[in-house]
């Protein structure tokens, strides 16, 4: 295995040079453009016209009689073009919504694309070979002449992105107001439209028609989870995308029956997972841990709060209460009731003495705090919306952990230190 | 009632517009007066916010025009600012509140240009006005209501226009925010800026303009308050719909018919 990385890493096989580059080029500079179609919601757009061009493909190879890339390309643009113009149109003009227009033009295209490649596969012509490369890619035929070709449009894709970054931006985010400004929109649009196809145009030599989608989308959408700033997200895509080619051509040289495209896509989904679970603030893991440790800290709240109820009864507000007692003034999970415990003691709020549970000096605080802020709650729900005393206490029990020390002077300042609760009981500041 | 001014910043003659083929607007014509605090009043569905993107050329217009400065917009644009409806765009967009503000320099920037030193110190100031300065670099989604209103003022100051239109700045914003928004629109008129606003609450209509246009999918009454602000006018404005103008709308967009005949 390192033998191989070695080899792979040395770059001295000038194919394996031109594919690599080939799949990092292409794989960034689609995510570059991508970022921008998902920042727009359009990720769907990028798919259709992903398959959109094959019709393109096939006519121009009918038409020209060779695989001349530039033909083929140029093909692949004008279909690829005509359908964003025609979902364009169909929305404006039609009854018919967009997804359903995206639908529509999506299978129409595709099915005609097919239906020609397959009369080209039946013609005999020794020149079709390899055509049908263009379904699922084959980022091993970027070499020579084709690389250069395509290695052009994606340095021209991400220049043009890099010149037009403000605007992009801005017509993502406010389209009435870039509009407004005075901005040329509809010019903009077409721009990133045109970028679009071309994105999709050079990406299916290395992914194919079918692939294509997850080339725009699927490095936008891991990007977004690791920044808040168009920017970064931008850099951040096209990393990934970049990482995923190279990763990609590196599966397929030390397993040479490995298709390089479908493996890209592989390793761009595996990051796009990873992303969503274990990205800081916005991965699912982050906010589970989040959430836990809001239910904890209302657990230990609680508890205090039922310390300082017990106390209260019987004005020992520093005498020491059993687990029974505790369960007995309200109802917890005895198992999670002693954990809680124990975290308590730890943060130096309770102590125990033999098998007695009591408040330290800063627990008892703590507990008076919770017990203030429920009562405020009530008092501020009966007199400001006029709920009715039985009707406050559930509504309470959450809120108590969430006010936080501002709101609580704000209260305080609203209700001018109330002496009791909507129940009689006395408020302890 | 309908009150014309000489010298108007704003003129709409005659128009017509159209949401989805269906017409919302029927030949509004009045002028409006410069450095006045303007606001639209009406009810649900009465063509409000239609009414001042038609003016910014964000819709199509049916029929008639919309001169600014006595120009038209094209050649205005520069002096003019829009400020959109807060729920139109996707606050969990991923940007910073001084980027926001920044877009408000995009128009005089131009096309390739990135903003300068002078431009952001300049964001910076409508910040501070706003008072958002310390949420220069927050992410917008963390934003409350107020906040991203106050923001999208920042926005429009930073444009530094001499006509603003702006879509229910008012809207969703708590008492401390709305008294500071009302003063930085009066700081705008008291230097003969005109400012026109969408806005659904009566009661501080009364308060807060010195010029109301009342509408109902047709122009009711515009002029200063004191005239316009009147029981009779409001019950026209809100009481008894006119149901055959509705319903003529209904039929224009279940036929497509155009909206004015060709020859």
């Amino acid at each position: 295995m390192l033998e191989t990385l070695k080899a792979f890493f040395s770059f001295s096989d000038p194919s394996i040079v031109s594919v690599t580059l080939g799949a990092v080029l292409l794989s960034a500079s689609s995510a570059v453009v991508g970022t921008f179609t998902f920042l727009k919601k359009k990720a769907l757009v990028g798919d259709a016209v992903a398959h959109a061009v094959l019709p393109g493909i096939c006519l121009a190879f009918l038409l020209a009689g060779n695989k001349n890339p530039l033909f083929l390309l140029l093909g692949a643009f004008i279909t690829g073009w005509i359908s964003l113009v025609l979902i364009d149109w169909i929305t404006a003009r039609s009854k018919i919504k967009e997804d359903t227009a995206i639908a529509l033009i999506l299978s129409v295209f595709f099915g005609i694309g097919i239906l020609l490649l397959t009369r080209i596969q039946h013609m005999g012509n020794a020149a079709q070979t390899g055509l049908q490369s263009f379904l699922f890619g084959k980022a091993a035929a970027l070499v020579g002449q084709d690389l250069l070709i395509f290695g052009i449009v994606a340095v021209l894709l991400l220049c043009t992105v890099a010149l037009f970054f403000k605007e992009l931006k801005l017509i993502a985010f406010d389209e009435a107001f870039a509009q407004a400004t005075g901005l040329p929109v509809r010019g903009l649009n077409l721009l990133l439209t045109t970028l679009t196809v071309l994105a999709v145009v050079t990406g299916i030599q290395a992914v194919g028609v079918v692939l294509m989608a997850a080339m725009l989308i699927t490095p936008a959408a891991a990007a977004r989870f690791w920044t808040d700033s168009v920017l970064r997200m931008t850099f951040i895509a096209a990393f990934m995308g970049a990482f995923a080619g190279l990763a990609g051509a590196f599966v397929s040289y030390a397993a040479p029956s490995m298709p390089t495209g479908p493996w890209i896509v592989m390793i761009i989904s595996i990051i796009a997972l990873f992303s969503f679970f274990f990205a800081p603030q916005r991965g699912i893991l982050y906010r589970q841990y989040q959430q836990r440790k809001l239910q904890r800290q209302i657990m230990e709240e609680n508890v205090l709060k039922e310390l300082y109820h017990l106390g209260e009864k019987d004005k020992g507000a520093h005498k020491g209460r059993t687990i029974d007692d505790l369960i007995k003034e309200r109802y917890f999970p005895e198992k999670q009731l002693r954990t809680a415990l124990l975290r308590l003691r730890q943060k130096g709020w309770v102590e125990r003495q033999n098998g007695h549970w009591k408040f330290t000096e800063a627990g008892q605080q703590k507990g008076r705090r919770v017990v203030k802020l429920h009562r405020l709650w009530e008092a501020y729900l009966s007199t400001y919306l006029k709920i009715a005393p039985d009707h406050v206490h559930e509504d309470a029990e959450t809120i108590e952990h969430i006010i936080t020390p501002e709101l609580e002077a704000e209260l305080e300042h609203m209700l001018d230190f109330p002496e009791r609760d909507p129940h009689q009981s006395k408020i302890p500041y | 009632m309908k009150v014309e001014v000489p010298n108007p910043v704003v003129e709409f003659h005659d128009l017509t517009v159209s949401y989805d083929k269906k017409p919302v607007l029927w030949n509004i014509d009045m002028t409006l007066p410069q450095g006045k605090l303007i606001g639209i009043i009406g009810p649900n569905g009465a063509g409000k916010s239609t009414l001042i993107k038609a003016a910014m050329g964000l819709l199509p217009l049916g029929s008639g025009y919309v001169r600014l400065f006595d120009q038209p917009l094209e050649v205005v644009r520069h002096r003019v600012s829009y400020v959109p409806q807060r729920e139109s765009v996707d606050w969990d967009f991923p940007t910073s509140v001084m980027d926001i503000v920044l877009m408000g320099r995009y128009g005089k920037l131009g096309l390739l240009r990135r903003p300068s030193k002078k431009d952001k110190a300049m964001a910076l100031s409508c910040l501070e006005k706003v008072g958002m300065e310390a949420f220069r670099k927050r992410q917008i989604s963390q934003l409350s209501g107020g906040q991203q209103q106050r923001v999208f003022l920042a926005r429009a100051l930073a444009q530094e226009a001499d006509l603003y239109f702006m879509d229910e700045p008012f809207a969703g914003v708590d008492a401390a925010t709305e008294t500071s928004i009302l003063g930085i629109l009066q700081d705008l008129t008291a230097q003969g800026k005109t400012v026109i606003v969408v806005h659904h609450d009566l009661q501080s209509a009364a308060e807060f303009f010195d010029w109301i246009i009342l509408l109902n999918m047709r122009l009711v009454a515009t002029g200063p308050i004191a005239e316009v602000f009147t029981n009779s006018l409001l019950q026209e404005t809100y009481g008894g719909k006119l149901t055959v103008l509705s319903e003529i709308s209904e039929l224009i967009k279940k036929r497509s018919v155009p909206s004015r005949e060709k020859y």
